[in-house]
């Protein structure tokens, strides 16, 4: 029984690190309507900004993140307020093209900049874990997992409680009546766009320490997050709270009752079921 | 005025023909980008020292004139199938003269069947599943040792061990390479008496070994044998630390004898078994780099860090060719063919035989990394250094 338990936990643990990277991608998808396939190597960029800020500064992970998010944000303001901006109301297939083509730059940029070696932030407590209720609790996945929660209800709180949050829910209702209101689109689109970057930053900034950091990560984790922003619900945040743990717990439990080999089928096939029962996602509405 | 300029270069390039020497070019599809090119790299840089090396040392001799040994290589972002296509273009478009092959059995696997269409010898140093080589193909021939006979020093070092490990489980990836590494291992550790507590199959794309860990921790055997690739090897010890999970003993088939495994992991590296077909000893004769031990170190500052077993085979590959045009005294794929399958020499990285599939057999080294040195431990003649077993709990270590 008290396996079962460590894997249930395992679970929500890795989806807890799983909404902290789909965060930036749902927000920025959700709100202004722009999938952003370039998303894992924004995270890809945060984690190398982590790893030269430990390993040159010796400036410890979590301390480094909001140097990473800052970093990233930069990065994503930047490229939204000049590139993506050109296609920002063009046809979906356009931002698609964009963003791959960014995601391929950036990648291959990478390898020749950092080179294809792995790096990992190894801390003095990336080891570390605690036992709670008989389970084995990794230190650095429970405080990602806590990350996750809070970044989350910070986003939420930003999108419905400040003059900002409600500037960018206009701009992405009806633009028109934004506009006669002072908004100024263009800023706007590329701060949201930024922090969407900055949510991937602080993602990445926290991958080194619990996987290894090299040019090529970004696809995957685009991918994984994509299955978890529509499994969670574009609509809410929180949905990727919800998405992540759903995953994370299933990819756990798969891994224990049908084999780990498995794992890929289960997420992408429920993935499927989604789409076709529940095309709104867990947290979206029915109708 | 455009053809008298057209016949000005028209002459300087026959008279140019005269006077340079016959070329003889090896072509390869190589992961120099992707998700592989850690790896990758050691063949690239491996295939390029080799070539540059005999070439100074008097290149190729065939019924008395010279030929000057060339490289053609192709990157194929660790995409097999760009690689299936860029050997066939090699052959077709280039038309090289013979293959050199990529890093991975599941690119071995595949290009191989480009070299047997075409019925142009490939020697790969990539590949080590049995996969490769049971088909019947004749014009593939392998430098890595046999992969189901991977843990066959281990498990031999392991029956001599006190106190001697009773359970053992056994994870593999689903690629080519492991999955033939472990049903291998699995016949060995049952002709060996062990009994295997866990046999499970894992996702080649997934990071994360959580669940896997809790499972084997609650079964408690007594060594964990990984068979995987280096990032995999890392990953697990990281999140086996994490989770507070030791055993008496684990070992993984790559990775562990490789320097940024240990830069990576720093102390945590400790006590890890590993293997490796190759050690830079200076015992190792070779006619074109003396010894191993220069090669490794002629390749350190030439490339900035430093080679491993992969490098050495990548460099035996071009060395086989050499001493098989030689031996055939002809360029005909057909003949030197012939002559790869009869070879016999010593060369840096060992000695060079194929059996008759086409695949080496050296043995396997077992080594353990300790204080960021990798220890040979155990080879065919027995224990070569005490290994340290078994390894403590985490919050034991000195």
């Amino acid at each position: 029984m008290s396996l079962l338990l460590q894997i249930v936990v395992n679970g929500i643990l890795l989806g807890g690190l799983y909404a902290l990277m789909a965060l930036g991608l749902a927000l920025v998808w959700g709100v202004l309507n722009i999938v952003n396939l370039a998303h894992g190597a924004f995270i890809m960029l945060g984690a190398y900004t982590s790893y030269y800020f430990f390993t040159l500064l010796h400036v410890d992970p979590f301390a480094a993140l909001p140097l990473c998010m800052l970093t990233v944000f930069a990065f994503g303001f930047v490229l939204q307020r000049y590139v993506l901006n050109l296609i920002v109301r063009a046809p979906m297939f356009n931002t698609l093209l964009i963003t791959f083509g960014v995601d391929v730059v950036l990648t291959y940029l990478a390898q020749i900049v950092f080179s294809a070696d792995f790096r990992v932030v190894n801390p003095s407590y990336a080891g570390a874990n605690f036992t709670l209720l008989g389970a084995t609790i990794p230190l650095v996945r429970a405080l990602a997992f806590a990350m996750a929660v809070a970044l989350t209800l910070t986003v939420w709180l930003i999108l419905g409680h400040t003059r900002l949050g409600r500037a960018v829910r206009a701009c992405a209702q009806n633009l028109v009546a934004a506009r006669l209101y002072g908004v100024e689109p263009r800023t706007v689109y590329a701060l949201t766009f930024g922090m969407g970057a900055a949510l991937a930053g602080a993602a990445g900034g926290l991958y080194g320490v619990v996987s290894q950091i090299n040019p090529y990560i970004g696809d995957p984790l685009t991918a994984k997050s994509f299955a978890i922003s529509i499994i969670g619900g574009l609509e809410n945040p929180l949905g990727v709270v919800v998405g992540g743990l759903f995953l994370g717990i299933l990819e756990s439990l798969t891994s224990l009752y049908i084999g780990s080999t498995y794992t890929d089928v289960a997420s992408f096939g429920v993935l499927v079921l989604v789409l076709i029962t529940r095309p709104r996602g867990l947290l979206g509405k029915t109708t | 005025m455009k053809r008298l300029l057209f016949y000005a270069i028209a002459t300087f390039a026959l008279l140019d023909q005269a006077g340079a020497e016959p070329i003889i070019t090896l072509g390869a599809s190589v992961q120099e980008t992707g998700r592989l090119a850690n790896t990758g790299r050691y063949y690239r840089d491996g295939y390029d020292f080799a070539v540059q090396t005999i070439n100074d040392r008097g290149g190729v001799k065939i019924g008395g004139e010279r030929y000057q040994l060339a490289l053609k290589i192709l990157d194929n972002q660790s995409d097999v199938n760009l690689s299936v296509r860029q050997y066939t273009q090699l052959l077709t478009q280039d038309k090289v003269n013979f293959l050199l092959g990529p890093f991975a059995s599941d690119f071995a696997l595949a290009d191989s069947s480009a070299s047997e269409k075409y019925e142009v010898p490939m020697i790969q140093g990539g590949g080590a599943s049995d996969q490769i080589f049971s088909r019947g193909y004749k014009y593939i021939f392998g430098t890595l040792p046999v992969a189901s006979k991977y843990f066959e020093s281990t498990v031999q070092a392991m029956s001599k061990l006190e106190p001697v490990p009773k359970t053992v489980a056994l994870l593999y990836a689903d690629d080519a390479f492991d999955v033939a590494v472990a049903k291998g291992t699995r016949e060995l550790l049952q002709s060996a008496g062990f009994k295997i507590a866990q046999d499970e199959r894992y996702s080649s794309n997934s990071s994360d070994f959580s669940t896997l860990i809790s499972q084997i921790k609650a079964a408690a055997p007594d060594a964990v044998l990984v068979a995987g690739h280096e990032t995999e090897a890392l990953n697990f010890i990281r999140q086996s630390k994490s989770l507070d999970f030791s055993p008496k003993l684990y070992s993984f088939t790559v990775g562990v004898p490789t320097a940024d495994f240990r830069a990576a992991l720093g102390r945590d590296g400790n006590f890890a078994f590993g293997m490796t077909s190759w050690l830079p000893s200076a015992s190792q004769k070779d006619d074109y780099f003396s010894n191993a031990q220069l090669f490794a170190e002629g390749y350190k500052k030439r490339f900035g860090y430093e080679p491993d077993y992969h490098a050495a085979s990548a460099v035996a590959d071009v060395e086989t060719f050499v001493k098989a045009i030689e031996a055939a005294g002809t360029l005909d794929p057909k003949k030197v063919r012939d002559a790869i399958a009869r070879i016999d020499f010593e060369s840096l990285y060992g000695h060079i035989q194929f059996s008759d599939v086409g695949q080496i057999n050296l043995p396997q080294t077992v080594v353990q990394v300790y204080s960021d040195n990798v220890i040979p431990i155990y080879s065919q003649k027995g224990f070569v250094n005490k290994p340290r077993y078994p390894m403590p709990a985490w919050d034991k270590r000195p």
